[in-house]
């Protein structure tokens, strides 16, 4: 049975290459980053021979990725400041306040979770349009809310319920209004969950690629995903700049992976284990 | 006092609206919108015009067919982050190093991801070279009409198992251990176990890792397809998705665009709903 140390080290084997494999792809893209176009046609595989940073800043600055860097993080920060106001704000009155419909209500926004966005993306993108907000960074980033408001309500919601209704009433009964208690208590007790939530929806939007590239149509708009895709085209024929590209545009998440792998473990179990 | 029992509904109202007006709503929208034509026939209706033009594009069949394809490989890509997840459980040496790695790639754009797997996959590109060594290939991973669709969804399960990965250990989690135990006692073979013991106890999880996978699949391939092949060689990897992206935009056909978003709609629902039905069977034979 699994406890044979001969089953588990067995098991182990193909684990450890199968890491390999999930590792290998970006050495590889970070490796040939480092190379000369030169080194790259000889020997893809072969270690750099001394690292080249020039491929970076060529990539940085030949491509205009500040721009893209730029636009990416102005659009994410703000998308998901809003998410998070308003789903602690709805989530706090889901779970610890009684009122009418607030069933209906909380069926509805579960409702949003299940429409995909390219179901809606159609009819979306011509409300956008008739409203003025396509190619500009509030209808990007309202596109952004929309998209994962149904998700972040439903997490808070969910961790709202775990803070005992007790907590809520004595500090009703200290005098606060309910905005009060939203703010100095809800807001506060809700951190854990607001990071995880935050860092995944950060994620989602920083990663889209659809919507951006329906809701931003000039190239001086474009995120940083969208950017690096259309580095491709620009060094066809120089696969270490367009490599230095992909791992520019990488580092930042990859930082994020490795301080908070916790957290966004955490939110993306939290819908299965709640739900 | 007036103000405080307005109070709930002024904190849900924000997010209510947006989601009111920018998802459901659209949601009908786009439905009426279908039974409406393109072009010159903007606005009026045509009836079933647009869904029998659907089904009739050699396109759009392929795209659903590819569907098809991707719900026959569904149990695959849920078979395979279970049973990592259940090794990692048992406490493989390195089970922690794992859990960390395996998980990695899933936080990474699909555009990134398409673009190294473009590195690595071109027709002169490094595997090939590395099957060369063993005597084998090439093989033209994107250009082959046969197998690009199964190379875009391999990389995409590449990119995305340790999500489901990280589900299936939050299961693990509430599992009770005694039973594994009293498995151990009994002698009972790991294959065994995993049939009789883990499986029966994880069905919740296991029914959430299906329905999750296949939004995913359904639903977060374009971007690979749009950095990886553009639908092509020949149409071959087109997803309803991709489908719908190209009659709206390039071909500014929004109207068909929205008859085949609300086909996608209605087998996303059907699957959903069979997968669900299917599982709940299965876990009340055991």
């Amino acid at each position: 049975m699994p406890g044979t140390r001969l089953a588990r080290w067995a098991a182990a084997v193909p684990m450890a290459a199968l890491a390999l494999a999930t590792i290998y792809p970006l050495v590889f893209t970070a490796n040939v980053a480092m190379k000369t176009r030169r080194d790259y046609v000889l020997d893809r595989f072969s270690p750099a021979a001394s690292p080249r940073w020039d491929n970076l800043a060529e990539a940085w600055a030949g491509a205009g990725m500040a721009r893209y860097f730029v636009n990416s993080f102005v659009v994410v920060a703000c998308a998901v400041a809003l998410l998070l106001l308003l789903g602690s704000m709805a989530g706090f009155a889901l779970a610890r306040l009684r009122f009418r419909g607030s069933s209906v209500i909380f069926l509805g926004c579960l409702a949003g979770l299940f429409v995909p966005f390219q179901v809606i993306m159609v009819p979306l993108t011509r409300v956008m349009a008739d409203t003025g907000l396509v190619d500009t960074y509030p209808g990007l980033i309202l596109a952004y809310v929309a998209q994962f408001l149904p998700f972040t309500v439903f997490l808070m919601t969910s961790h709202y319920r775990t803070i005992p209704a007790e907590i809520v009433d004595a500090a009703r009964i200290d005098g606060n209004t309910v905005y009060g208690v939203y703010r100095r208590i809800m807001l506060p007790l809700g951190a854990p969950a607001l990071l995880s939530v935050g860092i995944l929806d950060a994620l989602f939007c920083w990663n889209d690629v659809l919507i951006a590239l329906l809701m931003m149509p000039s190239p001086e708009h474009r995120t940083l995903m969208i950017g690096v895709n259309a580095l491709r085209g620009q060094y066809s024929d120089d696969i270490p700049t367009f490599a230095s590209g992909i791992l520019i545009a990488a580092v930042p998440v990859l930082m994020i992976y490795l301080f908070l792998q916790r957290q966004i473990a955490d939110g993306v179990t939290a819908g299965s284990t709640k739900g | 006092m007036r103000a405080e029992r307005l109070a709930p509904y002024v904190l849900v109202a924000p997010a209510v609206l947006i989601i009111v007006a920018l998802r459901l709503w659209p949601l009908a929208l786009g439905v009426n919108f279908s039974f409406t034509g393109d072009g010159d026939l903007n606005g009026t209706p045509v009836g079933l015009g647009n869904y029998l033009e659907l089904a009739a594009d050699p396109l759009f069949r392929v795209s659903l067919r590819n569907v098809g394809l991707l719900v026959l490989l569904l149990p695959v890509a849920v078979a395979i982050p279970g049973l990592l997840a259940t090794f990692i459980y048992l406490r493989v040496p390195g089970h922690r190093v794992y859990r960390s790695v395996y998980f990695f790639p899933a936080v990474l754009s699909p555009v990134i991801v398409g673009a190294i797997f473009n590195l690595l996959l071109g027709y002169d590109g490094p595997l090939n070279s590395l099957l060369a060594a063993f005597g084998a290939g090439p093989v033209d991973w994107l250009g082959d009409p046969g197998i690009a669709m199964f190379t875009v969804t391999g990389v995409h399960i590449w990119a995305t198992f340790g999500m489901a990965l990280v589900v299936f250990l939050a299961g693990f989690s509430t599992l009770d251990a005694t039973l594994l135990d009293a498995a151990r006692v009994d002698g009972a073979s790991l294959a065994r176990t995993i049939w009789h013991v883990i499986i029966p106890s994880l069905t919740r999880t296991i029914q959430f890792v299906f329905v999750t996978t296949m939004i995913g699949m359904l639903t977060s391939m374009f971007g690979l397809l749009f950095v990886m092949t553009s639908g092509g060689p020949e149409g071959s990897t087109y997803l309803p998705e991709y489908y719908i992206w190209h009659q709206q935009g390039q071909m500014n056909r929004p109207a068909l665009a929205s008859a085949a978003s609300t086909v996608l709609f209605v087998v996303m629902l059907v699957v959903g709903l069979l997968q669900i039905t299917l599982l709940r069977r299965t876990g009340r034979q055991d």
